[in-house]
């Protein structure tokens, strides 16, 4: 692995959903790393850092990504790593999920993940680099009861990255899925202890993700080392059934 | 040099430094009915994209304007300008004389 601090300095990374949960961790992760990070987020961002710079933008509308991302290139000129991380959950079986809260979901997990992309190559195509990591779950695989749309978005996150690592390959751009299996998050204190030991008993290694479980991969997939690496799908944990 | 002839000489350079990175592209004779997109195009889409990114870089430079060529303009166009090398000239001089 490279030199972390120094490969790492003064590259500009773009996380979405930088508010909370995994986000927040990853944006104080690679700010600790040296780089400078821009926090797309549809609330208010409190979190002062140095190299750290807010977005508050809604990543399924078009304009604010246009508007969001005219800005990135004003003031850094390009972008090397982005991170698809902003997701809404609606837990609910499919007879009592609304029409409402399902094109939620579609739209912030699948479709603003999309137009962000879209956005972010235009920058990384310039320089002929860039390495965009799409943030799946294990829900895709699993399909637990009560989260149709939402494994149905995460699932799609995967396919469209796989199409995206092709588009995109001859500009050195690779686009990778990992999969979080359940982590210490604000949603997950919402989900019961029964649940919880439900998506464990799904995977291979039975324990919850840490934040050093997803950054060593983050880590990994925007090295230089990962150049060959495309349109992988990695689940953490791994998956028994 | 006039904005037309200008944006004639960055495409034909675009072109030719496509063709000299990818042997397969066989155009021999550039016209305004050259077909870039669509049944009867000389290069893939993935092709095209490059083109794309390489043009706006050699617009921007020479011009010192950034321009987007897929934005949602071009693409709700009644005649695309990515179909033949005589819209796509026209569609950047049309961007350009804009900004310029």
């Amino acid at each position: 692995m490279e030199n972390k601090s120094y490969y790492f300095k003064n590259k500009i990374v773009c996380i979405t959903g930088s508010t909370r949960d995994v986000g927040k961790n990853l944006v104080e992760y690679f700010i600790r790393e040296g780089a400078i990070v821009i926090g797309i987020s549809r609330t208010l961002d409190k979190l002062s850092l140095e190299n750290y710079y807010s977005i508050q933008g809604d990543i399924s509308n078009a304009e604010d990504m246009k508007n969001a991302f005219a800005e990135i290139k004003n003031k850094f000129g390009t972008l090397h790593f982005l991170i698809n991380n902003a997701g809404v959950s609606h837990s609910s079986q499919a007879l009592f999920l609304t029409i409402e809260k399902a094109s939620s979901m579609i739209n912030i997990n699948f479709l603003g993940a999309f137009i962000v992309s879209k956005e972010a190559a235009k920058l990384m195509m310039k320089n002929k680099f860039g390495r965009i990591i799409n943030i799946g779950s294990i829900c895709s695989t699993v399909e637990p009861i009560g989260a149709s749309i939402y494994s149905a978005t995460k699932a799609a996150i995967h396919s469209l990255s796989n199409s995206l690592a092709k588009e995109f390959a001859s500009f050195n751009i690779t686009s990778n899925t990992i999969a979080l299996s359940p982590f210490p998050t604000d949603m997950l204190n919402t989900i019961s202890q029964k649940d919880i030991d439900w998506y464990l008993n799904e995977q291979k290694i039975k324990r919850l993700a840490t934040i050093d479980d997803i950054t060593n991969v983050v880590e990994f997939l925007c090295s230089e080392k990962s150049a060959f690496i495309t349109a992988q799908f990695i689940q953490l944990g791994g998956i028994s059934t | 040099m006039n904005i037309s002839t200008k944006v004639l000489q960055l495409m034909l350079e675009a072109f030719n430094e496509l063709k000299s990175q990818n042997q397969a592209i066989e155009i021999n004779k550039y016209d305004d009915n050259l077909i870039l997109f669509g049944s009867g195009a000389t290069i893939d889409s993935l092709t095209l994209v490059s083109l794309i990114v390489d043009l706006e870089s050699k617009i921007s430079e020479e011009f010192s304007c950034e321009i987007s060529l897929t934005d949602d303009r071009a693409m709700t166009r009644e005649v695309s300008p990515f179909d033949t090398f005589g819209s796509l000239k026209i569609y950047i001089e049309e961007l350009v004389s804009e900004i310029k």
